[in-house]
């Protein structure tokens, strides 16, 4: 079953917008952790789903500044199972009046829902946890052991020996080169950019500098694309906590407003829409729904966060929510724009390639630093909007948000 | 030589798609309503929704769109790697994901035009024909 068939994301109507606000965050260690599990130094033995939940959780409340006992709403999600949000609500000494459902787990649909579920009484402020003890668990991607055969996913073409996401980054990529004229080293700017950006974040996973040479050195996972193209695989775990519009001031930290969002699906030719025209009508649509919703147009956003699943994914949305034309997105990263002094400093905590696997989640914690103007070396300069894009191989959702007022 | 491929999915419908290709044809859904072709197979036409379709046996060419070369062994040793995929748009409209017969990664061109041909390869289901292409 895809995953949006779980929930549906509310309709981004203006009414909604800035009635909520994010007041806490908090992230497990995701180079510790790493360095560990890699290390498999004596005695380590690895975290659960659980475990980093909790540590996630006691850092969004601790940064918050609220008591354990504000938390009146718990929306969790453990990505590769875990106990249920009941349990969770046990383990972490909470007594909720409102347990979500599910959402998704990827960081798409659980920030509008628990906006709805803010704007309709059910909670004033809830604690989102994001968990998935992903390399613990040995999870592998690709291959045989996974999924149904349903038509629409790429298990059905296994006949073919065709699986993986990676393999449609790869497609796409081969298709951008031929279309573009582009070659490999043209894409090895934005490993680097990722790079660059998260050598300036103590928390990211990959802290090595990287260069062309290197890029084009690694080895090939799916062809044309290298090792750099695709993203960590890692443990972690992020909480967000989300509070009533109203409520947010006056806080520890400035409060991060949920502007808009936006949804949009492909309905019919998957592959042909995923790697000839690069989801752009998905973009198109969704960012329109987004900005819409937040009342302001694209360009007032002024740091962006995509998800960054492979490097030509990135620059997919780039184009496709239109900061740049189609077959701009390398050249706008080579020139150094998706820096943190260009025109959209773009992943400015490492994203998925260079800091952490969290599925969206990591890019909204960046967000909320960068809003607060607590960003350290990464910040952008007097950042006042921001806009965060999950797109998978079929699906777009965008979230953007606004630095909120203190008083 | 029969090679080893990773399972199909079989059940109605599907089966419908494989039996064409044990006699040869490549034969994919065609809508009764909008004529449009579609693949893989599915329930209801993805363009115009009416649920009477039709397989049909296509012309079989088509064009190479995109392509890639496995290098990572997803399958654990079941598909020797290297090995490559193409993304052929087959003339009646439908993408469809197979690999190269008589030419590999490096001999590619975008656009190159391709038809099918038939290999034999078995999985947990038994023997089939694989229907893959060639150099037009």
């Amino acid at each position: 079953m895809s995953y949006m068939e779980l929930f549906k994301v509310p309709d981004p109507t203006p009414e909604l917008s800035r009635k909520s606000a994010i007041v806490g965050v908090g992230e497990s260690d995701f180079h510790a952790d790493y360095q560990a599990a890699r290390a498999k130094a004596s005695g380590y033995e690895g975290h659960t789903s659980e475990s980093l939940a909790v540590i996630a959780f006691e850092r969004a409340l601790a940064d918050s500044g609220l008591k354990r006992e504000d938390i009146d709403g718990l929306g969790v999600n453990y990505l590769y199972g875990g106990p249920s949000a009941e349990e969770t609500a046990e383990m972490l000494a909470l007594k909720p009046k409102h347990i979500m459902g599910p959402t998704g787990g990827i960081c798409a649909g659980p920030i509008p829902l628990a906006c709805q579920d803010i704007a309709s009484g059910a909670a004033d402020t809830i604690a989102l946890i994001f968990s998935a003890a992903t390399r613990s668990i040995g999870r592998k991607f690709g291959g045989q052991n996974f999924g149904s055969g349903a038509p629409s996913s790429y298990y059905y073409h296994h006949p073919w020996g065709w699986s993986s996401q990676a393999a449609h980054w790869a497609l796409i990529w081969q298709h951008y080169m031929a279309t573009y004229g582009k070659t490999e080293a043209d894409l090895a700017s934005v490993a680097i950019q990722l790079r660059n950006n998260a050598m300036r974040n103590p928390n990211a996973i990959m802290q090595s500098p990287l260069t062309v040479e290197k890029y084009l050195e690694s080895r090939y996972v799916v062809r044309p694309l290298h090792l750099f193209d695709l993203c960590l695989v890692n443990d972690g775990a992020v909480c967000l906590i989300i509070r009533k519009a109203d409520m947010a001031k006056g806080l520890a930290h400035v409060p991060v407003d949920v502007g808009g969002w936006g949804h949009a699906a492909v309905k019919s030719d998957k592959l042909h829409t995923l790697v000839r025209e690069r989801l752009r009508p998905q973009f198109q649509e969704s960012g329109r729904q987004a900005l819409e919703m937040a009342g302001i147009p694209l360009t007032e956003v002024q740091h962006f966060e995509g998800y960054d699943a492979s490097t030509i994914h990135l620059i997919n949305h780039i184009e496709g929510h239109g900061f740049v034309e189609p077959g701009a997105g390398l050249d706008f990263c080579k020139s150094g724009e998706m820096d943190v002094n260009g025109s959209l400093p773009v992943n400015m905590a490492g994203g998925i390639l260079s800091g952490s696997y969290m599925h969206g989640w990591n890019h909204v914690a960046e967000i909320v630093r960068q809003l607060r103007h607590e960003a350290g070396p990464s910040q952008v300069k007097d950042v006042e909007v921001s806009m965060s894009s999950l797109a998978q191989t079929d699906q777009v959702h965008p979230l953007i948000f606004m630095r909120g007022s203190q008083s | 030589m029969t090679q080893t491929r990773p399972n199909r999915t079989l059940g109605p419908g599907h089966d419908d798609f494989w039996e064409g290709c044990a006699k040869g044809e490549l034969r994919i859904q065609q809508c009764s309503a909008c004529d449009k072709h579609s693949w893989p197979v599915v329930g209801t036409c993805e363009h115009c929704g009416s649920a009477v379709l039709a397989f049909k046996t296509i012309s079989g060419k088509g064009k190479v769109v995109s392509w890639c070369s496995f290098v990572q062994d997803y399958y654990r040793g079941m598909m020797p790697v290297p090995y490559d995929c193409i993304m052929v748009e087959l003339a009646e409209g439908p993408i469809f994901m197979s690999n190269p017969a008589d030419f590999a990664y490096d001999d590619i061109t975008f656009n190159m035009a391709v038809e099918v041909t038939f290999i034999d390869a078995e999985d947990a289901g038994g023997p089939f024909k694989l229907p893959v292409f060639r150099r037009d």
